[in-house]
């Protein structure tokens, strides 16, 4: 898993720009699948249908990153955020647009206080506006490059290891629901990073009644003696968050499977993210969203640590999940 | 005659945040089973009762919701020593929390706490004047750390404890008044409308999750699609201080809103209905999308037309709400009144601007 | 003329009627299917039996304004309004301007105390709208009742006017322009496509009406024809001006609630390139229009926004260039052309 993943985090998918990694993600899953195919709005939805009530398994694929929005006489690229992305996370790195081009950011030196993204330029070489125009042309979308970096067997840091990791545990999942037979579906979503925009379009075409939405989540065991979330302490089962409150029932489900599989569990409150599984539940009618994680140091940020340990234990426990809620 | 203020008050004392409102519903489902004659639950949990309307072919369908969650904090760590902290689940002022007696909802029941205050002899003045922050308060379960890790989970959720209190008047005050006081407004409406005639479908919705976003009414609003939906929520009571276009006097009776996402034929139908029946009310003004479910009917699916009534209430989002029975007798009427009404001409008048 | 009218008409944020009034008029006159909703949005549709895709062209009908919150009973304030915005107004546009309240539009002026009488530490600060008052020239309160009533809406009195070098100010541009840009639009295209012309209600308070549309419609595809925001002036360095004035529509590539579909935004481009339509890039994140309701409705809707640049949205008087508007015209007939030849895939 860890290496498909590493493969993954390759891809540059800031929101709205994600079609390469969808397409990677969909290939992987297409064997399984009796039809796939990616919406108007960046979703790749993989269906098969089977036996029983119908589960969807969805987890984002962006990132945050910046975009350009304009270029000056001289060749400079002004760019803006795409998602929560703060500038001075941006200043003095190098930044990569998902055609290829290199850029390094450079900041006002005369800005005073925090800065903003009036104050960023980025520089990738060009002698000119026209040059500058062919090589990041107006509305080309970037991230902060992150070489990663691996740590033993398990342990993996890098850029937008939140939700590449996430993306590899739902095709996982997917593949041996499918091979169950059961009725089940995956959605790689887009636009999350800017406010989980794209996922409730996704329910409103799959129409699940059961939906496991998979995401990091933040743990803070580098800076608490008592944290709520650590590394390596096993998957994570979403309380509440901005957009979602797990139902009674889907906790329960939950809890028991992590029971029956000897599996330690962790559970979080986010005061911050507006997840997919907020926007998913309330498609059409509604239907019963919960949210399941893998710890992440840093998460949200460019560069963050997971443990694909923790990711093999929520692939099992999202199976055991679902089969106790499919009945 | 009013028939459900011991039922309100059983309401009061109920617990139950955004996402975990089975016992309010629990309570309420003998009473809508009196007059409805089918009721489910949805997806998110919202309970629903149809009391079918009278007469043959097709018949306007008017839905009427009260919400039930009531707002709550949610466990976010467990601190050494046992103490808890805590998040918002809903909008509590933190400066009215501290000192408060709450109960934890854990896997084997409920426990008691209180949310933890500095005695002032040990506070120094600087930090006297200051609002306490939520990120600064903690709750106290007076047990051993070992028996709170083992009986507490993050993510377990805390309501406030507070049996209701009779004031003079008829005045109630108590916890979750916002909104189990219109849940009370449903009740008495579908006792007055069961001895009138209704060419109306109802559907009565009492809807989960409004203190979170709104998010009951959103599945409710698209999966019942009814031609008109009318949410019954509380508001300002009158208090010094506040705006005279944010106020209004308990026993003044039904506030009924107006505002750009509110459908105006229904608000003049309301207003008119008022008039007619004798039954005192309120126009409330609002200039933006309302924060009720009714915001989230008026752009359920292609569309919905959407009115607001509530009782008002004080302190809001307290421990102490207060509110008139007398003000919830009274949208009971207009509501009964108003459903009793609905025609079908009133539903083709709804595109006529 | 129909721009001055639209722009002209009174139409706060809920209050859209007279704006309604006149592009119902204008449709039906062209002898298109139109239709109001319950939230009051028009829509009207041509070539619906044509096979798709389904191209939703929005404008908005409403703009900002005030809403009368309390009607003044004292000794000092008797007769004077009280009032709050109906969508996004800046506060430190209103003092001393001219309005029209309610439905018989009763003029007044808003008012507040002189400078003379301000503490100095008041005057280096915006007077905030709890300051301020509608006076309509009412005796008292029982006066003023007689005319207007808490809860009616207020507009700017602005009167439209063309200025010199195809430049023309009024107030509402943003998004009457819009309107008009669509009724022009569907005047002039014939062509083989469904097309679906949706004039919505309450855009200024969270896209609503449009988010109603286009449940209604189902489009394959989106376009928001709007007035945006252009900061061209003295003092704004070229980054930070958005669009210019005079140099065509611009077409978004993300703001406040949208990202562009990548090839939809390049398609319009390019489509404006080779007929010589002028075009620029909308150079700023912030703001949104009604394709931030509509590319979430349902399924997904794919598209963008055509925007004609506006100076001092959201104030009083605003300032467009008529070529901009004419050019945002043809652009749209253009795209239309473009997708009923197959130029475009969803
Ligand atoms: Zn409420
Ligand atoms: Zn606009």
């Amino acid at each position: 898993m860890r290496d498909w993943v590493m493969r993954l985090m390759d891809f540059v998918a800031p929101s709205g720009s994600e079609a390469a990694v969808v397409q990677a993600l969909l290939d992987h899953v297409r064997d399984a699948a009796d039809e796939t195919w990616v919406d108007a709005l960046g979703n790749g939805m993989a269906r098969k249908r089977g036996e029983g009530p119908h589960l969807m398994l969805a987890a984002h694929v962006d990132e945050p990153g910046v975009m350009v929005i304009d270029i000056d006489d001289r060749g400079y690229l002004r760019v803006v955020s795409v998602g929560d992305v703060h500038a001075r996370e941006c200043a003095g790195r190098v930044v990569r647009f998902t055609n290829g081009t290199e850029g390094l950011v450079h900041a006002d030196p005369s800005a005073k206080g925090d800065l903003d993204f009036d104050a960023l330029v980025v520089d990738v070489g060009a002698r000119s506006r026209e040059e500058a125009e062919r090589m990041a042309p107006i509305g080309t979308a970037g991230a902060v490059h992150v070489p990663h970096v691996t740590w033993g067997d398990d342990m993996v840091m890098g850029r937008a290891i939140d939700n590449r990791l996430g993306c590899a545990v739902a095709a996982e999942v997917f593949r041996k629901l499918a091979a169950r037979g059961l009725n089940v579906s995956v959605a790689f979503t887009a636009q999350n990073a800017v406010g989980a925009r794209a996922a409730q379009a996704a329910a409103f075409q799959l129409e699940p009644q059961y939906a496991l939405v998979i995401d990091g989540a933040a743990a803070d065991d580098v800076w608490h003696d008592d944290p709520a979330i650590s590394l390596g302490k096993g998957p994570v089962l979403k309380v509440m968050d901005r957009a979602s409150v797990v139902p009674l029932e889907g906790k329960r489900a939950v809890e028991q499977a992590a029971d029956g599989l000897h599996l330690l569990l962790q559970h979080e409150v986010s005061r911050d993210a507006w997840s997919d599984t907020g926007a998913i539940q309330l498609a059409k009618a509604g239907c019963m969203a919960i949210g399941l994680g893998y710890p992440v140091r840093r998460a949200g940020a460019f560069a963050a640590t997971a443990d694909v340990s923790d990711a093999k234990g929520l692939v099992d426990l999202a199976v055991a999940t679902a089969e106790t809620l499919l009945g | 005659m009013a028939k459900y203020q011991s039922v309100f008050k059983q309401l009061l004392e109920a617990h139950g945040g955004p996402g975990f409102e089975q016992d309010v519903r629990n309570l309420i489902l003998p009473h809508l089973s009196d007059y409805a004659a089918e009721i489910w639950t949805d997806a998110l949990g919202n309970l629903v009762g149809l009391i079918p309307g009278a007469g043959e072919g097709k018949r306007p369908r008017v839905l009427v919701s009260a919400h039930i969650d009531e707002i709550a904090l949610v466990v976010t760590r467990i601190e050494s020593g046992g103490f808890l902290r805590v998040a918002q689940a809903g909008g509590f002022d933190p400066r009215a929390l501290v000192g408060q007696e709450v109960l934890v909802h854990t896997q084997s029941g409920r426990v008691w706490g209180v949310i933890g205050a500095k005695p002032p002899h040990l506070t120094p003045p600087s930090e006297r004047s200051k609002a306490a922050k939520l990120e600064e308060l903690y709750i106290d379960l007076a047990l051993p750390e070992e028996d709170v890790r083992a009986r507490v989970r993050i993510g377990d959720r805390v309501t406030l404890r507070r049996a209701p209190v009779d004031l003079l008047n008829g005045r109630i005050a108590g916890k979750s008044v916002d909104n189990r006081a219109s849940a009370a407004v449903l009740l008495e409406a579908l006792a007055l409308l069961k001895s009138m005639v209704h060419s109306a479908d109802l559907y009565a919705v009492f809807t989960v999750q409004e203190e979170v976003g709104l998010r009951g009414a959103r599945t409710a609003g698209f999966g019942l699609a009814p031609d008109i939906a009318i949410a019954v929520d509380v508001t300002f009571g009158a208090f010094p201080g506040q705006a005279p276009d944010e106020s209004f006097p308990l026993e003044g009776g039904v506030a009924i809103s107006f505002g750009p996402n509110l459908h105006r034929r229904v608000f003049r139908r309301l207003v008119d209905c008022a008039e007619r029946h004798r039954i005192p009310y309120q126009i409330e003004l609002s200039q933006r999308p309302v924060g009720a479910d009714a915001n989230a009917f008026q752009i359920a699916g292609p569309g919905l037309a959407a009115a607001l009534i509530g009782p008002p209430i004080r302190y809001m989002h307290t421990s102490v709400e207060t509110v008139a029975y007398d003000d919830i007798w009274q949208c009971a009427r207009l509501l009964a009144h108003y459903v009793a009404e609905v025609d079908a001409l009133q539903v083709e008048e709804l595109t006529c601007y | 003329m129909l721009l001055k009218e639209l722009t002209e008409a009174f139409g706060p944020t809920g209050f859209e009627d007279e704006v309604r009034g006149v592009a119902r008029r204008e449709l039906d006159a062209m002898g298109l299917s139109v239709r109001t909703d319950v939230l009051g949005n028009v829509i009207a549709s041509t070539g619906e039996h044509h096979p798709g895709p389904r191209v939703m062209l929005d404008a908005h009908m409403d703009e900002v304004g005030l809403m009368v919150t309390h009607i003044g009973e004292g000794r000092e304030d008797g007769g004077l309004l009280r009032f709050r915005p109906l969508g996004g107004v800046d506060p430190r546009v209103l003092v001393s301007k001219p309005v029209l309240v309610g439905e018989r539009r009763i003029p007044g002026v808003i008012g507040a105390k002189p400078v003379h009488l301000q503490q100095p530490s008041e005057r280096e600060k915006p007077i905030p709208m709890e300051k301020l008052y509608i006076d309509i020239g009412a005796r008292d309160a029982d006066d003023a009742r007689r005319h207007v009533k808490p809860g009616d809406p207020v507009a700017f009195a602005t009167a439209y006017d063309e200025l010199p070098h195809r430049m023309a100010k009024a107030k509402s541009f943003d998004d009457r322009v819009g309107c008009y840009i669509l009724l022009e639009a569907l005047r002039r295209w014939k062509g083989a496509l469904p097309v679906f012309g949706a004039f919505t209600v309450q855009e200024e308070i969270g896209l609503r009406g449009a988010h109603a549309a286009a449940y209604q419609i189902q489009p394959d595809i989106a376009i928001a024809l709007e007035g945006t925001v252009a900061h061209d002036v003295v003092g704004t360095p070229a980054h930070g001006q958005s669009t210019v004035v005079g140099k065509g529509p611009a077409i978004t590539v993300q703001d406040g609630q949208t990202v562009a579909h990548r090839r939809f935004a390049e398609f319009l481009w390019e489509t404006a390139k080779t007929r010589n339509i002028p075009v620029q890039w909308r150079r700023v994140k912030g703001g949104t229009n009604d394709f931030g309701a509509i590319h979430r409705v349902g399924k997904g809707v794919l598209g963008g926004a055509i925007s004609v640049p506006v100076r001092y949205i959201h104030a009083p008087t605003q300032v467009v260039s008529l070529d901009d508007v004419m050019h945002a015209i043809d652009l749209v007939v253009a795209v239309l052309d473009e997708i009923a030849k197959g130029g475009f895939r969803p």
